[in-house]
C-alpha cells in the first residue's frame, strides 16, 4: 500500500510543523535590548586609571530598593537601569556607606542622568526595546561632592548598547 | 461515515462489474462486436471550493477573520492547475507587542495525483507546489518595551496605534494533501503547506509578523507552514478515456 507512506509522511510533515513553532516566542537572553547606562570611576589625580569606590550603595532615587548588584560593593564601574517610561533618572551613589543602629554614615551625591528616548524595534519575540539619545549627566551639588568631575565618552552620547563605557565619574 | 461511504461504492461498483462479466460469460457464443460498455472515462472539468476551516477558525477564534477560495482545473490524467485566492485579518498579541494584520493573497501552481484510482474514482493523495503573493497592512496597536532589568517597572508602553502601509510579500510553497469525492462531484480535502519566504516589503521600524497565506512569521527563519480543510465541487466539462 503505496499511499500509506504518503500518509505517514504528510502527518509527520504537520507534527514537525507544531512543534517547530515554540521557541521563537521567547525573546533569547543574548539578543541585545534595552541597555544600561555604564559608569567607569577613575582617579582625578591620575585621570587615566581606574580608581575603587569603596562601600558603594546604589539607589534609585523614587525606588523602595538599592539596586541589588550595588548594595553596599567595591567597585570601579556600575550599570544602571535608566527609566524607559521618563526623560529623567535619578540615582543616589552613597560611598563608604554604613549603617550602625541606625546611624548612617558616608557621603551621598545624587547625579541626574536627562535623555531622550526613542524605541527600536528587535524581534518578534523580544518586540521593541528603548535607546537613549542625547544623553547627559549632572552631579547634583550639595557642597560635599566626592564626585569632583564626569566626562562623557563622546560628544553627544548616546545609550544604544552595553558594548563600552558610556561615561566617567572622577574621585 | 466517509469510509463506509466510499466502501459502499466500492461494492457497488464491484458486483456491477461482476455482473458485466457475467453477462458476458453468457453471451460468449455470440460474436461480439460492440465495444465493451465498461470503457472507463474519467472527469473533467472545473473544481471550486472554499476553505472550511478558515471559515470554523473565524468564528471560534476573536482573533482571526479569514476566508479562502480555492480552484483546480484538470489538464491531464493526474495533473492539475492549482489555485487559491484568500483573505485573512490575523491579530497577533504577545507580552510586548499587539498587532493587525489584514490583507489578501493569490496562490497559483500545480497538483500532481500520486494516487491510482480504481476504476472510474476520482481520489486524490497529491502534491502541489505553489506561488504565493500578498498585499496587507500591519497596524501596531499597542507595545511594551522590552527590557531585562526591571529595576524600574513598569516599562514604557504605547497604546497609540501605528499602520504600516502598502507591504507585500512572495513566497513559495509545498502541498502535500489528499481529495476524497464523498458524493458526486462533491470533494473534501485536506492538506498541508511548507512555505519559503522569497521576498518581502520591511516595514520601517517594525516586521512582519503575518503574512496573509503566509501565515506567522518566524525571526529566525524563512519557512513558514499551513494547513487546509476544503469542501469542493466539480463542474464537469468533459470525459476523457481513462488509457
Amino acid at each position: 500500500m503505496k499511499h500509506y507512506k504518503i500518509l505517514a509522511l504528510f502527518f509527520g510533515i504537520i507534527t514537525i510543523f507544531s512543534m517547530g513553532c515554540e521557541p521563537d516566542d521567547i525573546c533569547p537572553e543574548s539578543t541585545p535590548t534595552t541597555p544600561n547606562l555604564i559608569i567607569r570611576f577613575y582617579d582625578i589625580l591620575n585621570q587615566d586609571s581606574k580608581k575603587n569606590v569603596f562601600n558603594l550603595k546604589v539607589q534609585g532615587l523614587g525606588n523602595d530598593n538599592p539596586l541589588t548588584d550595588y548594595n553596599v560593593v567595591t567597585t570601579d564601574s556600575i550599570v544602571l537601569p535608566l527609566k524607559t517610561d521618563a526623560n529623567t533618572t535619578q540615582y543616589s551613589l552613597h560611598k563608604e556607606y554604613s549603617n550602625v543602629d541606625g546611624v548612617i554614615d558616608g557621603n551621598e551625591d545624587i547625579i541626574t542622568i536627562n535623555y531622550s528616548t526613542e524605541q527600536v524595534y528587535v524581534s518578534r519575540a523580544c518586540g521593541y526595546k528603548t535607546i537613549f539619545k542625547n544623553v547627559t549627566l549632572t552631579i547634583n551639588n550639595d557642597g560635599d561632592n566626592w564626585i569632583q568631575s564626569k566626562e562623557s565618552i563622546n560628544d553627544n552620547q548616546s545609550v544604544e548598547d552595553e558594548k563600552a563605557a558610556h561615561f566617567k565619574l572622577f574621585h | 461515515m466517509k469510509k463506509q461511504h466510499i466502501s459502499s461504492y466500492f461494492i457497488s461498483l464491484f458486483s456491477f462489474l461482476l455482473l458485466g462479466v457475467s453477462l458476458h460469460a453468457q453471451n460468449d457464443s455470440i460474436i461480439s462486436t460492440v465495444n465493451d460498455s465498461l470503457k472507463i472515462k474519467l472527469k473533467y472539468g472545473l473544481r471550486i471550493g472554499g476553505d472550511v476551516g478558515k471559515l470554523i477558525r473565524s468564528f471560534t477564534d476573536d482573533n482571526y477573520t479569514g476566508f479562502e477560495v480555492n480552484a483546480d482545473y484538470r489538464i491531464k490524467k493526474a495533473l492539475y492547475i492549482a489555485g487559491e485566492l484568500g483573505i485573512e485579518e490575523k491579530t497577533t498579541i504577545n507580552d510586548y507587542l499587539d498587532v493587525t494584520t489584514s490583507g489578501t493573497y493569490l496562490k497559483a501552481g500545480v497538483d500532481y495525483n500520486m494516487y491510482k484510482n480504481w476504476l472510474d474514482m476520482d481520489n486524490m493523495i497529491y502534491s502541489g507546489f505553489r506561488v504565493g503573493a500578498a498585499a496587507f497592512s500591519q497596524n501596531l496597536n499597542s507595545l511594551t518595551v522590552y527590557n531585562t532589568d526591571q529595576y524600574w517597572a513598569p516599562q514604557y508602553s504605547s497604546a497609540e496605534s501605528q499602520k504600516f502601509n502598502d507591504l507585500t510579500a512572495v513566497w513559495v510553497e509545498l502541498i502535500i494533501g489528499i481529495k476524497v469525492e464523498i458524493f458526486n462531484n462533491l470533494y473534501l480535502g485536506l492538506n498541508a503547506q511548507l512555505k519559503g519566504l522569497v521576498a518581502e516589503t520591511i516595514p520601517t521600524n517594525f516586521a512582519n509578523i503575518y503574512i496573509p497565506g503566509f501565515n506567522k512569521t518566524y525571526d529566525s527563519s524563512k519557512i513558514g507552514a499551513g494547513y487546509g480543510y476544503s469542501i469542493s465541487y466539480l463542474i464537469p466539462l468533459y470525459k476523457k478515456d481513462k488509457n
